[in-house]
């Protein structure tokens, strides 16, 4: 996220952008007046630190990136084949299946939990006190702290023929909605992904929450005086003072979306059929199970490029409004 | 959970091992700089003599295992009781994170005396185990198991064409897929386990017709699969399938048999035969649903048979799928729970004892008694009467007369599970045909044995 915080001067930049400008930049120029700026000594106290990113996640993610040249299965002596890998990763119409199924997600994992959240925010975040608000903010929060595991096996009980969903259908007259559905061609996927937005709301519900409550009340009186509604109230004062806090929700709930796995392996394990592979499943089956190791680290390295892509653009739409 | 039973070929409810493949990507990636793959051990320790003696001090050997069942335990049991001064140091891993670590483990300077073997793999071309046929010889085993058998876990040395060449693995019991049925529904019904492919079917009409589940199934881990093998091994015959399986160059399922197999399976699903749910429903459910009656057959292995027959005793049998005419071969689906002897092992000769330990008639009754077939002396085991378990017995003894076991097609490729789990989806929900289907499966099959 370092570069997002890199300021574009030479673009005629907005008033807004500006006074957020002006704090930061005296700081920076006091600091240099007051003494040298590069003390070797610092970057001690970066080093294990940076020891222990460089060993765990710098070095691995360069290895993978040295694998995805390989053709190799995990045992024997590899063999180079240049851009083979890649070249696979793009025309497989398996593999690249799987990278749109990620990026559909981020309907389910993004767009409704936020949309939902900030919704909800609005209705119960203004009872702020009492203890009505922390019950429901834990309750709504439980599905962040259940492991993800726990959570596609419980999900996958409800989805089953004699489930709780069907027998939620049966019971309100819509016997022949019912079906196994993570079985089903059309709704595994659309099942599956709302595993997700159940997920994320109660993330995106818990940051919403906690940024109403920074928004000031005198804001919500002057609209009220104003003559504002509800909806008009919510589109001036509250939305406007959750950019920040969408911000943050966009980037982890797009990450989630991109890079899931855990929910996927559990309910369906990819299918049925293909319909609801993802590049996750498919990194783990070609390197643990089907010995290619260098096509899986490649795909790694693609959905590892999307998501940085996708997180850089995210920082840089919600920068610009800022 | 009653069908947690871990069996190569099988598919059980999949655990995801998130913790350890992270371990095992650091660990790999950290070991692992210049070209992938360098530091494996390549050495094939063959060469060096073998002896059947048994030492005389105190000594432990380490058996490392996906097994489930408690039949290795067993095994150790009795191994340790018959030499006292020979301790088992069981270490047991879950099917998942075991086949993707077992390679990692094999090289490594902890590697185990005896290690199961899910599938071969990589395992033996790497030269992580030793070549048993020295063993073979030193205990003739080749007598005292059937050819077939043992064949399963015979490779060339580079790995890819099965049932020739050296033996890798050697068996501990094994696993045997056929049809469950419930007595009480086929009582009802008027039906006897069927003597013909053609009875089977008719069968399978007349509980629709009677309103009952023709066929109860779990697809979401594929089991169509089970179907669709038991079908084509039936048109084909046992010899032909085998060889699909073992990745026999010039092979191939796109074939006559095959497509009617492969057909029947789409007609059958098509007709009601099959659960509509199928795809939905793990394995664990399926068999919950089976034991409260809803299903006549059931397609099905031997490591639920201990748990049907609890649900319903007295109540459930089994039978292979019978051939066309009444006079055909018997065939099954199966293959063994194995064991192989890494290439760093402390103690190989120790471990060829404990091997050569599992064809005795004590171990027959250890093997069957904790749910697999027995690897020899299957004529001296006990049954209860009355119970799926004297059923098994029966029909593994005429399976193994009529040399037709074959291996699941499952583990033809490393992929093939998952393709025959996709396809199958797709078969059963008429997404796909069966020519595309084959084509499927013997593209997988190019791909992994080119």
């Amino acid at each position: 996220m370092t570069a997002a915080h890199q300021p574009a001067p030479r673009t005629a930049a907005p008033a807004p952008a500006r006074t957020q400008r002006v704090g930061a930049v005296p700081a920076a120029r006091t600091g240099r007046r007051r003494g040298p700026r590069r003390q070797p000594v610092a970057y001690l106290y970066l080093l294990p630190a940076l020891l222990l990113y460089t060993a765990f996640v710098i070095a691995p993610w360069l290895h993978t990136l040295e694998l995805s040249f390989y053709r190799w299965d995990g045992v024997t002596a590899g063999v180079w084949t240049g851009l083979d890998n890649y070249r696979q990763v793009l025309t497989d119409p398996k593999l690249t299946a799987s990278l749109w199924h990620a990026l559909g997600f981020i309907g389910f994992y993004t767009v409704l939990p936020i949309a939902a959240g900030l919704v909800l925010a609005a209705v119960i975040g203004r009872a702020r006190q009492g203890r009505n608000f922390a019950v429901s903010r834990t309750v709504l929060f439980l599905p962040q702290i259940v492991p993800l595991v726990a959570v596609g096996v419980i999900w996958r009980w409800m989805y089953a023929q004699d489930g709780t969903v069907n027998q939620l259908l049966d019971a309100i007259g819509l016997h022949s909605w019912a079906r196994a559905w993570l079985g089903d061609f059309t709704w595994a996927y659309v099942a599956v992904g709302l595993v997700g937005s159940w997920v994320m709301l109660g993330l995106c519900l818990v940051l919403f929450q906690a940024g109403i409550q920074k928004i000031d009340t005198s804001l919500y009186e002057a609209a009220r005086i104003d003559g504002a509604g509800p909806v008009r109230e919510f589109l001036s004062v509250t939305l406007p003072g959750l950019r920040a806090e969408i911000g943050v929700a966009v980037t982890v709930t797009v990450i989630s979306a991109l890079a899931s796995f855990d929910v996927v392996y559990v309910t369906t394990g990819g299918g049925p059929g293909d319909t609801t592979t993802v590049p996750g499943l498919l990194i783990y089956r070609l390197a643990f199970t089907g010995g290619e190791v260098g096509t899986a680290c490649a795909l790694a390295v693609v959905l590892s490029l999307l998501i940085s892509l996708v997180v850089l653009a995210i920082g840089r739409l919600t920068r610009e409004r800022a | 959970m009653p069908s947690s039973t871990p069996t190569p070929g099988r598919r059980g409810p999949r655990r995801p091992a998130p913790a350890a493949c992270a371990a095992l990507l650091v660990a790999g990636l950290v070991s692992a700089c210049g070209t992938p793959g360098s530091t494996a051990a390549n050495s094939s320790a063959d060469t060096t003599a073998v002896s059947t003696a048994i030492p005389t001090d105190k000594v432990t050997l380490s058996v490392l295992s996906s097994d489930t069942s408690e039949t290795t335990k067993a095994l150790s049991a009795a191994f340790e009781k018959k030499h006292p001064n020979v301790t088992v140091d069981f270490r047991f891993t879950g099917v998942d994170s075991y086949d993707t670590s077992l390679d990692l483990t094999l090289g490594s300077d902890s590697a185990p005396d005896l290690a199961l073997l899910n599938k071969l793999g990589n395992t033996a071309k790497a030269g992580l185990i030793r070549n048993l046929d020295p063993y073979v010889d030193a205990y003739g085993w080749d007598k005292t198991v059937s050819a077939s058998e043992l064949g399963q876990w015979r490779a060339d040395g580079q790995g890819k064409t099965l049932g020739v060449g050296k033996l890798w693995a050697a068996p501990a019991g094994f696993s045997l897929v056929g049809v469950y049925y419930n007595k009480d529904i086929a009582a009802k019904l008027g039906i006897e386990p069927p003597k013909t492919l053609g009875e089977f079917e008719q069968d399978l009409a007349k509980a629709k017709t009677a309103g009952v589940l023709p066929i109860q199934m779990p697809n979401m881990q594929g089991q169509s699969s089970y179907l669709f093998q038991a079908l084509t091994n039936t048109f084909q015959g046992p010899g032909k399938s085998t060889e699909w399986a073992f990745g026999n160059p010039g092979s191939t399922i796109e074939n006559v048999s095959a497509t009617r197999a492969a057909q029947q399976v789409a007609d059958w699903a098509e007709q009601g035969y099959l659960p509509s749910g199928a795809n939905g429903t793990d394995g664990a459910a399926a068999m919950s649903a089976f034991t409260k009656g809803e299903g006549l057959f059931m397609f099905d292995g031997n490591w639920d048979a201990t748990a049907v027959d609890k649900a319903l005793p007295g109540k459930a049998g089994f039978f292979t799928l019978p051939g066309e005419s009444a006079d055909a071969p018997s065939t099954g689906v199966g293959t063994s729970l194995a064991y192989a002897i890494p290439s760093k092992a402390k103690h190989p000769d120790l471990a060829a004892a404990f091997l050569d330990f599992m064809t005795t008639p004590e171990a027959a009754a250890i093997e069957f008694g904790s749910g697999y077939m027995p690897v020899a002396q299957a004529e001296t085991v006990k049954t209860p009467d009355n119970s799926i378990l004297k059923d098994y017995a029966a029909a593994w003894a005429a399976v193994a007369k009529s040399d037709g076991l074959v291996p699941y097609f499952n583990n033809s490729t490393p992929t093939m599970n998952d393709t025959l789990t996709s396809q199958g989806q797709q078969l059963v929900a008429g997404k796909t045909s069966p020519a595309d289907y084959l084509k499927a499966l013997q593209d997988d099959w190019e791909k992994g044995h080119k």
